[in-house]
């Protein structure tokens, strides 16, 4: 039983540390395309 | 939204292709990621933050375009083992060699202006003058250096809002868009095992 809780804990531990990666990359990816880019939005628009 | 296009549909793509595949959704290690979080600071306060961006003199302003594109680009070459990043990275140095020629903006022509701001008040705008505090500049097609990667595309107000962007721009999204499907493609296939009570589990 204390394994399958000790599995589980590792499982949980590493799900949120990948997506914690995930968010930061995907945050990393938006700023360098908004740096990157240069598009010139209209009346109403958002970024980029 | 032109640019974040890419990575939404990207970001789409991959998670379905992983999928498809029985495989986790690929993260990899980036290269001196730090390097776009410096690089966007100072734009972010130069053209995107409106208390920041109203007091910024127009001609540091411009060098904040250039020397963080730079930097960027920096990022992108450390990265250039993912095709993706390369492909943005080549929409970034057109980007960077149209602002660059025409003196730190990107320059955009007063038809599409018109075109972007049909209600725009006389005189809120003219040429020769940058475009309220983005990155443009208005320039007459005749004034303006490399015009073929300017802001001469136009998408309409029926695709969210509209919008004008240039050919470095494209790339730019397609290279988020290739980068984010190929890791789709990219994380190791989900294993099924048989744990000693005989429980079947992935990982």
């Amino acid at each position: 039983m204390s394994h399958k809780i000790n599995s589980l804990k590792f499982a949980a531990g590493k799900f949120n540390f990948s997506h914690i990666r995930l968010i930061i990359m995907l945050v990393t990816l938006i700023l360098l395309v908004l740096g990157s880019g240069a598009p010139e939005i209209g009346s109403g628009g958002g970024v980029g | 939204m032109i640019l974040l296009n890419g990575i939404i549909l990207g970001l789409l793509f991959g998670w379905l292709l992983a999928r498809r595949n029985n495989r986790k959704y690929a993260v990899p290690e980036l290269k001196r990621e730090w390097l776009v979080w410096a690089a966007f600071a100072p734009q972010f306060l130069a053209f995107y933050y409106n208390p920041t961006r109203q007091n910024i003199d127009e001609t540091l302003a411009s060098a904040i375009l250039i020397l963080s594109q730079a930097v960027l680009l920096i990022f992108v070459w450390n990265n250039r083992q993912h095709a993706g990043l390369l492909v943005l990275g080549f929409g970034l140095l057109l980007n960077l060699l149209v602002i660059t020629a025409n003196g730190g903006w990107m320059p955009i022509l007063p038809d599409t202006v018109h075109l972007l701001r049909p209600d725009a008040a006389p005189g809120s705008w003219e040429v020769g003058a940058r475009l309220g505090f983005g990155k443009d500049i208005v320039l007459n097609a005749s004034e303006t250096r490399l015009w073929w990667l300017s802001d001469r595309f136009f998408k309409p107000a029926w695709i969210f809002a509209p919008a004008a962007f240039s050919l470095g721009d494209v790339f730019i999204s397609l290279g988020a868009f290739l980068f984010l499907t190929a890791l789709g493609m990219e994380g190791q296939i989900y294993s099924i095992h048989n744990n000693s009570q005989g429980d079947l589990y992935a990982t």
